[in-house]
């Protein structure tokens, strides 16, 4: 046997629990759901095909429209805030002073635990009566404090600085790339007299522009399918105020039992964030910088 | 250092290897030469363990009898979880559903019927009150059984009504007696609302959403529904449903939203010494029977003003009301001439339809049923009958002096369930949604019922349409 | 340029890289090397206590709450210190007859291992056919499996579970209603595990597999003999971010987990919460201490192989 037809088998051997998990636990559920969004498919029912009727109600549909809202605005709210918040803590972080480590931990830890526990712990925290949150905010002499997560208006914001809690994992990873900055670049600039801020924008930043990129691509991934805080702090409320995308595609697939309705929602998600992606990838060109090797 | 790293890991591995070998499993103690039948259901604390007490009744008469166990799984979100595991073949044998739930179980074949197995037993029409009847057949079936209903009606607290005997007479208004028409109904609780001087509320007269569960059904005491059975539209803009909820809306207005949501925060919960009603932060609400077994378990004083419970129970009936400091009365309604208009609602026991033990699962469901054990259960869970006879025993020894007021609601010709639409858990999350926004005052109830109005009949016609594409009778 | 090559490019770093070597780097901190005034490390110290308070304070409260009696916990303005303290309240999540704490920690671990098990040796195995062995469309279909790191997961969920209900019904061995659906796809090998042993393998010299090779030994013995033996670190990290997307799953275990009695730690918390009718604060909060407490300590057991993972996706990625 030729061994490039040696190595086609072998390689593929080795590969293949991937390709087989692969086309079973991928791709034919992708290809199942594609399906499904054309189907009426109550689950406990079989499929029927629909043609574009989901989709048509989606469009139709207030709920669709509201949990598009709600997520569009706790990504605008969560995602630019919180790459600037861990960028500008890894900074901070990056400054040689003692103690380095310890601060790097402790700002690391909260990002380790487990949603449901984030969850039950900040809505203890965040109980407007008797919650630590506002306890802090009156003793700073605020006389009505934020309702929170009862409140319409601060519902989704809570949500927002829940997620600034749990930066620390993108902060270590702005981290790493600073320190993979190499330090000829810090030193010329330091030669041509450029102050801190100079530095910053002209070599700091383009040359952990990569790194920037990939917590971009994580974070839109992320916050679209935001779940389980919502799910289980505010069940969506109130008045729907706090009703996520993926929330509604959960409530509409094991509530109301309309799977088809369900895939159709889901692939549309997955088309936005493959734009999304694709933009970021183009929009990549202009400003990310790799340091070919 | 390394030491210590080292032996926390034999730590973890030696308890992590214990928990694996030694830990609690699932399947633990059940009896081998029985079938068993798997019952979940939604109830936990209190009432699970009254539950409990019927199921080991169950299990050492009959069930030794006919050699079948019934295994008791409690499970707080019982409609998913039972409507997914249904769906995805390995449901269990009995499932204690909502009642919210039962008609889009059944639109789905998710569920056995029980008539013919029903027959056999005498259980027929005529055994039951019927409102409770109609609402556990849909489309021709009877698809379950109830485990234990409910009725609601108006409980207010009379010390609160008597401490403020004079500015309620002031108001014209007479204490010693429930108000009997909804105006009456905010008059009264404008006059026992009391603020701080900042306008936080410290006690309201009354609340529409202290407790919410019912509120999407308010409109059945404005005379009216938001669904039409026989022309199958609903009719949430009509007016009795719209003035039902500009009702609603009228609270947060008056209250200032603030102020409600604020007082709303500070409210406890259900099974509370925290519970409004208990704590006296509200003093009329809606509520179900079962809130007596509640007062005297987290505030035992509301219900044993002059003498201790044996002491009282060994009173007539009518001697045992001077013992309590809240009453019951029928909640008054907004249509002149209407009376005795109530919400029943009621708990199933059904059987899922791939349930593989299907004729031991009813011998269950039938003996919770048979008389004697469906009065025991619901003086044990403080709720009335869904029978249609009802022992003297049930009425003078019941925990709730006030049993006969529910018992008579529940035979009204006023007493309506649940509508038995198939898309009702996304219809009560609608509602529930509207509800909470009309109280913060975010939408007008004319815009947002006809919002919901559009919404759900597009999504009940596609159902319906869809069921009729399969063939089916059922929506 | 094809889709995946630019995404090979883009993403991956070429293979001379030894990621894991950089992590003494990481953790002892090089900086921007230059001299930094004293009253910017000033205000550097502050806004990083600052930050670290805000971090740490939600923990403290939470084991602060946990050891409350009833009455205490829901005191306003709240007790800073609990007096009396209540270690008990971890005795009664753990024995409390409502709950099934220890049960679902037991479900959490069964299913965790196996995950860790079935994900580090399959990610293994896959990641070596991809870094080893060159055959035609490699590249190719090394670029389709990033991308399925896109996917979202509730577009597969819904025809996942039709799909373990067809086999289910078609093997008649039961797959819904077990922990099957957790931990079976994780033995085919997982998109991340395998990114990150690829990128490592590629870092072996090929001399050590030539010598493996001339000394008789089949692509397999290479595998187990020579590549793995030097990738423990980087298995470690496999292992231990597995075993946290295990540990903290929620969504999944939701969706094909219908029993009480089979759900794992995290299910088991939401449902401990809505069983509990009257949120006694002090019990969620010591339930809440338990579930992070396996989490914290392998963190701080195992930190080096932590940041080593996180740093390793964020600079190739």
């Amino acid at each position: 046997m030729r061994s490039e037809t040696k190595n086609l088998f072998k390689g593929l051997g080795f590969i293949s629990p991937w390709l087989i998990g692969f086309s079973a636990f991928t791709l034919l559920p992708i290809s199942l759901s594609l399906y499904y969004s054309f189907c009426n498919y109550p689950l406990i029912q079989k499929p029927v095909f629909v043609g574009l009727a989901n989709y048509r109600g989606l469009m139709h549909d207030s709920i669709f429209w509201t949990a598009n809202y709600n997520t569009f605005i706790y990504a605008i709210l969560a995602l630019p805030a919180g790459l600037f918040i861990a960028l500008a803590l890894a900074l901070f972080l990056n400054v040689r002073i003692r103690g380095q480590a310890i601060y790097r931990t402790l700002i690391f830890l909260p990002s380790l635990i487990p949603a449901v526990a984030s969850a039950m712990l900040w809505l203890w925290l965040f109980n407007s009566k008797l919650g630590l949150v506002n306890f802090v905010l009156r003793g700073l002499g605020m006389k009505d404090p934020p309702g929170w997560l009862t409140d319409v208006r601060w519902a989704l914001p809570s949500l927002v600085i829940i997620s600034f809690w749990g930066v620390g994992n993108t902060v270590i990873i702005f981290l790493a790339g600073l320190q993979d900055v190499p330090s000829e670049l810090f030193e010329a600039a330091d030669l041509d007299g450029a102050s801190k801020l100079q530095t910053l924008r002209h070599v700091t930043l383009p040359s952990i522009s990569p790194v920037i990129f990939f917590n971009l691509i994580m974070g839109i991934i992320g916050t679209l399918q935001v779940f389980v805080l919502p799910f289980i702090m505010t069940q969506g409320g109130p008045g729907r105020a706090t009703y996520l995308y993926t929330e509604y595609m959960y409530d509409n697939a094991f509530g109301y039992l309309k799977m088809g309705y369900c895939s159709a929602m889901a692939w549309l998600q997955l088309l936005v964030v493959l734009a999304l992606t694709g933009i970021a990838f183009w929009s990549s060109r202009r400003w990310v910088h790799y340091q070919d090797r | 250092m390394k030491a210590i790293k080292w032996s926390f890991i034999l730590l973890i591995v030696v308890a992590t290897a214990g928990l694996l070998a030694f830990g609690p499993r699932a399947n633990e103690s059940l009896p081998k030469d029985r079938v068993v039948i798997d019952y979940w259901e939604k109830w936990t604390g209190n009432e699970e363990a009254q539950m409990r007490v019927i199921v080991d009744d169950f299990n050492n008469t009959v069930g030794a009898q006919k050699g079948i166990y019934v295994r008791y799984v409690s499970s707080s979100t019982i409609n998913q979880k039972t409507l997914v595991a249904t769906a995805g073949g390995v449901p269990p044998d009995i499932a204690g559903l909502f009642d919210v739930n039962l008609v889009q179980f059944a639109s789905m074949g998710a569920l056995e019927p029980l008539e013919d197995m029903a027959r056999e037993r005498g259980i027929t029409a005529s055994y039951y009150k019927p409102v409770y009847w109609n609402g556990c057949n849909y489309n021709g079936h009877l698809w379950a059984l109830i485990s234990t209903p409910t009725v609601v009606a108006l409980h207010y607290n009379t010390r609160i009504f008597h401490e403020n005997a004079a500015a309620l007479r002031a108001a014209g208004l007479d204490p010693d007696r429930a108000p009997q028409t909804i105006d009456e109904l905010d008059a009264y609780a404008r006059v026992l609302t009391t603020r701080e001087p900042g306008g936080r509320v410290i006690r309201a007269g009354f609340l529409p959403m202290e407790p919410n569960w019912y509120v999407n059904y308010t409109c059945y005491w404005f005379g009216g529904s938001f669904w039409d059975a026989q022309t199958r539209r609903f009719t949430l803009t009509s007016p009795p449903v719209v003035k039902s909820y500009e009702w609603i809306q009228s609270y947060a207005s008056w209250l200032g939203k603030d102020a409600m949501s604020d007082f709303r925060n500070g409210v406890g919960n259900f099974d509370s010494p925290q519970n409004a009603f208990l704590a006296g932060t509200v003093a009329m609400e809606m509520q179900g029977p079962f809130l007596a077994n509640f007062i005297y378990n987290r505030k035992p004083s509301m219900s044993t003003v002059l003498w201790t419970k044996d002491v009282e129970m060994k009173k007539s009936p009518a001697e045992r009301l001077r013992n309590y400091e809240w009453a019951v009365a029928p909640f008054p309604t907004a249509v002149p001439g209407l009376k005795d208009v109530a919400y029943c609602g009621f708990d199933v026991l059904a059987i899922p339809r791939d349930s593989k033990h299907k004729k031991e699962a009813f011998e269950f469901i039938a003996y919770v049923n048979r008389q004697d054990v469906m009065e025991k259960l619901n003086k044990l869970h403080c709720k009335n009958s869904p029978l249609a006879k009802v022992s003297d025993d049930f009425l003078n020894n019941h925990p709730n002096p006030y049993i006969r007021v529910f018992e008579r609601l529940a035979r009204s010709p006023h007493a309506q369930t649940v509508p038995q639409i198939p898309i009702m858990p996304e219809v009560v999350d609608d509602l529930n949604s509207l509800s909470q926004r009309v109280s913060l005052l975010q939408i007008t109830p004319q815009q947002g019922l006809a919002e919901l109005q559009v919404r759900l009949q597009a999504q009940y016609d596609e159902f319906a349409r869809q069921q009729r594409a399969r063939g089916s009778t059922a929506y | 340029m094809p889709l995946t090559r630019q995404i090979e490019r883009r993403v991956i770093v070429a293979p001379d890289e030894a990621p894991i070597a950089r992590l003494d780097v990481i953790a002892h901190g090089a900086t921007s090397g230059r001299r930094t005034r004293p009253s910017f490390k000033l205000f550097t110290h502050f806004v990083l206590i600052s930050t670290c308070l805000l971090a740490v304070v939600p923990f403290a409260w939470m084991v602060s709450t946990s050891l409350k009696t009833a009455e205490n916990s829901i005191l306003y303005p709240p007790q800073i210190l609990p007096k009396p303290v209540v270690p008990r309240n971890y005795w009664d999540v753990i024995s409390g007859e409502k709950t099934s704490f220890l049960l679902w920690t037991r479900n959490s671990t069964i299913v965790a291992l196996l995950t860790v098990a079935g994900t580090t040796l399959s990610s293994a195995v896959v990641a070596y056919g991809f870094a080893k062995i060159p055959f035609r469309g490699r590249g190719a279909l090394f670029g389709i499996m990033l991308a399925t790191m896109m996917i979202p997961f509730p577009v597969t969920m819904v025809p996942l579970f039709s799909i373990f209900r067809w086999l289910g019904s078609v093997t008649g061995i039961a797959w819904l209603g077990t922990f099957k659906p957790l931990w079976v796809p994780a033995w085919f090998g997982s998109a991340f595990s395998i990114f990150l042993l690829r990128q490592f393998f590629m870092t072996i010299p090929k001399e050590l597999s030539e010598a493996a090779r001339i000394d008789g030994c089949g692509e397999i013995g290479i595998l187990f003999l020579v590549v793995l033996p030097l990738a423990r670190p980087a298995l470690a990290v496999v292992a231990l971010f597995s075993f946290m997307a295990v540990w903290n799953d929620f969504l999944a275990p939701l969706v094909y987990l219908q029993r009480p009695e089979q759900f794992t730690l995290a299910l088991g918390l939401q449902n401990f919460q809505s069983q509990m009718g009257g949120t006694p604060w002090h019990l969620l909060m010591a339930a809440s201490v338990l579930v992070i407490l396996p989490v914290i300590g392998l963190f701080f057991l195992a930190q080096k192989t932590f940041i080593a993972g996180i740093t390793t996706t964020g600079i190739k990625g």
